[in-house]
């Protein structure tokens, strides 16, 4: 009996000092390609660098072939290119960059608002809820954004219901966004481990609560790079806002284009500017993405 | 505020003290409770009463339901049938009334559970302040003497993420100790640490079990078994086989299932 008396601990402190300063540092976050595939031996490397130049030098001549056709049908003519000197042009295209941002931000925060409660529907318990819910999210990610676009514009008016003109366009973009959005947070909301939940139910918490406080702020943490990514084809849709006659950046494009006749350069030019919004966002999604990476 | 012994941190009674209440009603009894995983009969007509102040361990085999049994006691897994009693309170299936019980029996998880995108200290005040309504700055108080207690309260800032395993669990069993429990729930606790890490897990335990607390513990750490345990429960094929004191249990195994389990564990 006296052997099966174990030696006991004066207090917790012995389990204290055994691991104090031994918490693992947090890992830095691994990238995707590190861990899903092997680094590049010798050979694999010389092929990638061989391949990198040959592709670089062809890239070189596409762009060389085409600034020689613009040159040969006179698209490099000075009087093309002008009237960017000017100041009105860029406030012009400013104005329709900030309706831009404008109804991309109205589209967003709708997308995210509707997504959500599409979300809640899909995750409920209740079948009935979660039939509406598939139904809803099924339509809005089948039907083609221009479509609720006509049916904002040509349908809605006639019902008697007056929007401005930055409702017909974010309303529909926000709708055909929302379905997605609905399935990337159902996504994060599966992706928090299942243990959360059971921990915060044998505290006594209930399910509404444990959503709140538990689930949903660690799901909205994996999947914020997704919405970003969504908030992309969001601004994108938005170029559809020639069709409501809202004033967006396309839109003024558009304009400018009718009044200078000079298509390929204003498009050029609006491309660069859209690429340059959704570049930031990317890296807002990425730097969002490695700073989750450590707290979580 | 009264003052709960385990919070107190004398350490001077041998483990096994007398603090078993044979005049109290079981704080736990479990009543012909059965249930099925699809085909698999996982828990065949469980009865299963703890009384306060004692230390259940339960053992067995892998896929024996001891796991599933604790599980059972707070309702995270259903039954088909049976009942469950808290301090001869039924335990309802869902609602309010389920959530209240399952406050007053803490659990500790194999895998922690801690919750991820809060810090240590927020771990520990949760419960309390969202179940029980205290005060922010009172739960921070006692937050901090738990985490004292269990040894981490350097670590009060940090995320799970960033404490081992060992320091998790403790803190985990600080996060159920906020609650004031009536017992607690052990589910394998250190089958997921390292094994320079089990000790220190195993150390808070005792110190539990020594200071009176309602203790049910699924574990395969027989040595720990064998010191805290007023009675040891075993398993298998969902089946409580056999149970008896611990010096029993293991110097007269009576059935032939139980034999052979302790005969695998002396070989490795």
């Amino acid at each position: 009996m006296s052997e099966k008396k174990p030696e006991i601990p004066a207090s917790f402190e012995n389990a204290r000092t055994k691991t104090a300063g031994k918490a693992a540092a947090a890992p830095k976050p691994l990238s995707i390609r590190d861990a899903l595939y092997e680094p590049p031996g010798p050979k694999t490397r010389k092929r990638t660098a061989i391949a990198t130049g040959i592709s670089l030098s062809a890239l070189a001549v596409l762009i060389l072939l085409v600034i020689r056709q613009f040159y040969i049908t006179g698209q490099l003519a000075p009087k093309y290119w002008t009237f960017f000197a000017r100041k009105t042009t860029w406030k012009f295209l400013g104005k329709g960059l900030l309706g831009t941002l404008e109804a991309a931000a109205l589209a967003g925060v709708l997308a995210f608002v509707m997504g959500f409660l599409m979300m809640l529907g899909r995750i409920s318990r209740r079948r009935i809820l979660r039939a509406v819910g598939t139904g809803i999210v099924e339509f809005t990610r089948g039907v083609p954004t221009l479509l609720f676009i006509y049916f904002f514009f040509l349908v809605v008016p006639r019902s008697g219901i007056k929007l401005a003109a930055i409702w017909k366009i974010a309303t529909p973009v926000a709708i055909s966004a929302a379905g997605v959005v609905a399935e990337v947070l159902r996504s994060g909301v599966n992706a928090v481990p299942k243990g959360q939940t059971e921990a915060a139910l044998s505290l006594g918490m209930q399910h509404g609560k444990i959503f709140r406080k538990i689930v949903f702020p660690q799901a909205f943490r994996y999947i914020t790079p997704a919405l970003i990514a969504e908030l992309v084809i969001v601004v994108k849709d938005t170029t559809f806002s020639y069709v409501v006659n809202f004033p967006d950046l396309m839109q003024n494009a558009k304009v400018l284009i009718s009044n200078y006749d000079a298509l390929v350069q204003i498009y050029f030019v609006t491309a660069v500017v859209y690429i340059l919004i959704n570049y930031l966002l990317n890296r807002i999604s990425v730097t969002v993405a490695d700073r989750t990476g450590t707290t979580l | 505020m009264q003052q709960e012994p385990w919070t107190t941190g004398e350490s001077s009674a041998p483990v096994r003290q007398e603090t078993v209440r044979e005049d109290a009603p079981p704080v736990i009894e479990l009543r012909n409770v059965d249930k099925h995983f699809g085909e698999l009969h996982v828990l065949k007509n469980i009865n299963l009463s703890v009384k306060r102040g004692e230390v259940v361990v339960i053992v067995g085999p892998s896929g024996s339901g001891k796991s599933t049994l604790c599980r059972t006691i707070n309702r995270l897994e259903t039954i088909d049938s049976g009942d469950i009693f808290i301090e001869g309170r039924h335990m309802p299936e869902e609602g309010k009334e389920l959530s209240a019980l399952r406050s007053e029996i803490g659990m500790v998880f194999q895998s922690f559970n801690l919750f991820a995108h809060k810090t240590i200290l927020d771990n520990v005040t949760i419960g309390p302040v969202e179940v029980l309504g205290r005060k922010k700055k009172e739960a921070r108080a006692e937050a901090m003497e738990l985490l004292k207690r269990v040894g981490v309260d350097s670590q009060a800032g940090k995320v799970p993420a960033q404490l081992s395993g060992g320091q998790q669990q403790r803190v985990a069993i600080a996060r159920s100790l906020a609650m004031h429990p009536k017992a607690m729930l052990f589910d394998e606790p250190t089958s997921a640490l390292d094994p320079e890490m089990i000790n220190e897990v195993l150390d808070v335990m005792t110190e539990l079990a020594r200071q009176g607390m309602t203790m049910v513990i699924v574990t395969h750490e027989m040595n720990f078994a064998r010191r805290v345990a007023d009675r040891i429960i075993f398993m298998a094929d969902g089946n409580i086989v056999e149970e008896n004191t611990p010096e029993e249990f293991f110097m007269n195994p009576r059935s032939d299932r139980l034999k052979d389990f302790l005969e695998s564990l002396n070989r490795k």
